[in-house]
Formats: structure tokens, sequence, C-alpha cells
């Protein structure tokens, strides 16, 4: 009890020593943990986003009148068991005409005029597992026009494909951000806890001369660490309260549309990610600032 | 209890602080470690606490081989060997108490054995009176026997005693040395360098004489020089 008594008050002390330094790194560790956050939360919702508009990519691939039913069979096979593609379906030229009609029905500004014969081809419509992979799919079928079975190629993945530059691009400049702040965040920490490092020298050599273990040794500054680390994810998730209710009632529009849920599981996660990431950050920050004097 | 063998020091600007120094010392010895400044007693000393480590040979404290043990293992080689220095080393912001008691704290010892062996070696040393004074209220033997009380309070098999009286007028000089005779009386091991020849030849105690970091007398009830 004793013992634990003495690190979280030498913890406790070693922040208040020098509060200056001490409230500077806790802001900087805040704002590290808000960048964090906000690549988390972005993320989410371009993931979501991706998931919705690749379940809409197809590759429509229509077939030529006069194909015979075994080439095509052979053909929705080929299709299928290529490892991008979810499902094929055939869609025959009378069903094409029904949901032409039924398009027609609801739209009053279009008139069907009867004609004699039914001018729409048949087609295999293609769901892809893997939107990244509809450019080569495509492409694929689209060398196979030409040799009387396939007569056009219909895709338009251009919409995903800009989409998922845009999370690359944002995933690797969000972690590029990330790995800067931490670096930034480590070195402001290293050089507070040094400071405390520093004020309490003589105590240190004392400790190490009558046999105190360098856990012993360590620890209070170790907690201080971590004490730095957990007002700083403090801080980060009340700025986020502060601005959760205006952003979300501003993002209403588009959380409609997709379906990413910012529910109580993930509110969980992103707070014990912060807060691990805030502890983690704290604690390794002052292991590297005491390494120096449990060296001999 | 302590035993040297073949033990060199080099240090890395090619200084030589020892050479090829062969040393026993049984239990519950009292030896006077004797040679001018530079002859390699403190070297000596930092070796026993494995401060340093020797360049080649063996150092052995209390059956251990300290060379070849493990880092983790020297905090328990440090609370076998009790250490005082010139310059007593007490923490300004702490009381007389308080100092010895950071000896056990730091060592994991519980709240009760904290109170009751700060209270022991304090009384030990004559110091119960002035425990909650802080060490600018106190004099130099005073601090110094602060020091001492620190040192003993985690039980050392081994006291070494760096020029303990080097800041200290002569009757406290004589109160410092009766305090480490007694000390050695009750079963530690003692070593006392000094430049102190009115005390070492008083007391005709084992004196082991260095120079240039060699060992050229070791005598049972020795003087301060030959």
């Amino acid at each position: 009890m004793r013992r634990l008594a003495y690190v979280v008050g030498a913890a406790w002390q070693g922040f208040w020593r020098n509060p200056v330094m001490s409230v500077a790194s806790t802001l900087t560790v805040s704002l590290m943990l808000l960048l964090f956050a906000f690549f988390t939360m972005t993320d989410r919702g371009l993931q979501a986003a991706v998931a919705v508009l690749e379940s809409k990519v197809e590759i429509a691939v229509y077939l030529a009148d006069d194909a015979r039913p075994s080439d095509v069979l052979e053909l929705r096979e080929r299709i299928s068991n290529d490892p991008a593609v979810a499902e094929v379906s055939y869609v025959s030229r009378e069903q094409a005409m029904e949901r032409l009609r039924e398009i027609a029905s609801r739209r009053p500004d279009l008139q069907l005029e009867e004609i004699g014969q039914n001018p729409l081809p048949a087609s295999l419509e293609v769901k892809l597992a893997k939107a990244q992979e509809a450019r080569r799919v495509s492409g694929m079928l689209r060398d196979e026009m030409g040799r009387g079975l396939i007569t056009d190629v219909d895709d338009n993945p251009s919409v995903v494909d800009k989409l998922l530059t845009i999370t690359r691009v944002l995933s690797i400049g969000g972690l590029a951000v990330l790995a800067m702040m931490l670096f930034v965040a480590l070195f402001v920490i290293v050089n507070t806890i040094r400071i405390a490092v520093h004020a309490r020298r003589d105590e240190i050599e004392i400790m190490k001369l009558v046999g105190a273990t360098d856990w012993f040794v360590r620890w209070p500054f170790v907690l201080e660490g971590m004490l730095v680390g957990a007002l700083g994810a403090i801080v980060a998730l009340g700025a986020i309260l502060a601005v959760a209710g205006p952003v979300s009632s501003a993002l209403v529009g588009f959380l409609d549309v997709v379906p990413v849920s910012f529910g109580p599981e993930f509110i969980g996660q992103l707070v014990a990610g912060i807060f691990g990431f805030a502890l983690l950050v704290g604690a390794g920050g002052a292991t590297l600032s005491v390494r120096n004097h449990l060296a001999k | 209890m302590i035993r040297l063998e073949g033990v060199s020091k080099r240090y890395p600007n090619g200084t030589e602080a020892l050479r090829d120094l062969d040393l026993h010392i049984g239990p519950a010895e009292f030896v006077f470690v004797v040679g001018s400044s530079g002859a390699g007693k403190s070297t000596l000393n930092r070796l026993l606490i494995r401060e340093e480590l020797p360049s080649s040979g063996r150092v052995v404290v209390d059956g251990e081989d300290i060379v070849r043990m493990r880092r983790s293992r020297v905090p328990y080689l440090r609370r076998k060997v009790g250490v005082v220095f010139q310059d007593f080393k007490l923490l300004k912001t702490k009381t007389v108490a308080e100092n010895v008691a950071f000896a056990l704290l730091v060592t994991g010892h519980s709240g009760r054995e904290v109170r009751g062996e700060t209270e022991r070696v304090l009384s030990l040393v004559g110091l119960s009176q002035r425990r909650d004074h802080f060490p600018r209220e106190l004099s130099g033997g005073e601090q110094q026997r602060t020091a001492i009380a620190r040192a003993l309070v985690n039980r050392p098999k081994v006291l070494i005693a760096d020029e303990p009286t080097g800041n200290l007028d002569p009757v406290t000089t004589w109160e410092i040395i009766k305090l480490l005779v007694r000390v050695q009386e009750m079963g530690t091991t003692l070593l006392v360098a000094t430049h102190n020849a009115e005390i070492v030849n008083a007391l005709r105690r084992r004196v082991v004489h260095l120079d240039h970091g060699q060992l050229i007398r070791d005598e049972r009830e020795g003087l301060y020089a030959a």
C-alpha cells in the first residue's frame, strides 16, 4: 500500500512540478488523439460508402440474338468461376422487355410505342464481389466481342474507382499525419518526463544505491507519462463530444444514404482505442526518457 | 565475504585504476583501505557494488560472482552492500527519519517494517531525538550518522565507507569511527577507505595499502604508513 502511495505520489508531484510542460504535452496528446478519432471515423464512413457503391457495381454482357444456349451457359459458368464475381444472372429478351415496360409505367413522360418485335437483346448481369476488379472483368469480356456470342459489354465502375482512390489516399495520408503526430507527441512526452527525471536525479541515485529495482525507479515516471496520456484522452473525448451533435446533424443526409453506424459499439471501441493509444504513448515516452538513467 | 582474484580495471581513457589485485576479506572483518588519491580505492568500492565491471578478474561478494551476475540481480547485491560517502548524499527535502525510511520504502518493505527498522537504526546511531530534522539543520557528524543509518537499515552484510570522515572535525571523526567499530562488532564487514592516518594508527586494524592500482601492503594490525 505504502509502495503504491509512494509511486502515485511521486507521479502526481512530477506532473505538477512543471505544469506548463505537462499541460503542453497533454494538449499535444489530445491533438494527436483527435486526429486519430477523425481519421478513424472518416475511414469508417468511406468504407461504408465504398461498400454501398460496390454492391451496386454491375457489368451487363449483351448477347447475340442467335447465340446457342449451350454457349451462353458455358460463358455464364466461366464468368461465375472468376473469384471477383459474386453472382451471374441471365436476363432473357422477354424479361428485358418486361423490365422496360415496368420502368415506363412509372414514368408517364416515357411513351412506349407498341412495336411488332422485341428489340432488346438477352444479357448476363454480373454482380461483383470485388468492385476494384470491375475493369479487369469487363476488359476480359470485351476481348470476346465479335466472336458471335457477346455483342456489347456495359460497365460503370468509374465512380467506385474514384472512391477507392480517395479512400486509399486518405488512408495513407491519414496514417502519415498520424505517424507524424505520434512522433511529436512522443517527443514532447519524452522531454516532459526528462525534466521530471532531472528534478529527481538525486533521489534516483540514492534509489539505485540502496538497491531499488529498475522497475521501482521507473514506475513513477511511467505513471506520470500515463497520466499525461489519460488527461490528453479526456480532453480529446470532451472535444469530440462537444462537436459530435452539430456535426452529426450536418451529416444526417449523408448518413441516410450510407448505412454507416456510429452506434454504442463503435463509440465504445473508439473510446477504448483512444485511451489505450494515449496510455501506450505516455508509458512509452516515459520509458524512453528514464532509460538513460537506468543504463548503469 | 569478499574475494577479488586477479582483478584489473582499465578505463576507456587508458587509466589503469587497478592492476591484478588479489584480496580476501572475511566476514565481520574491519579493513582500512589506504593510499594516495588515484591509488584505486574508489574504483575498488565501485566494483564491489557493481557500479563498474572489472576489465578482467573475478569479484565474489557473499558467495556470488558479481561480474557474471545478471543486471536484474544487481539491486539485490546492493541491499547486501551498504555504502557511505564523504558528502553524505542525503535528500535535502526529507527529514532524517524519511531519509532512512526511503531506503526501505524503495526496496519494497511494508509500512510496519519501515517504521520499526527506521527507529531501530536511528537509535543505533543515536539520532532518535533528531528524527524530524532536515539535513540542513544537522551538524556534519549528524548528517554522516544519518547516512550510516540509511546504509544499515537494509541489514547489509558489508558496509563500505568512502572517506566517511573527510569533511568532519577531529572530535566528530572519532564519533563516526566509534560508530563504525560498533557496526562491525555487530557482525558487519567494514571496508573504510581513508586518508586519516591518526585513526588508522590508533585502531590497529587490518590495513590494505593500494598504490597505482596495486596492492603493496596488507597487514593484520597495520599502521597508516609502513
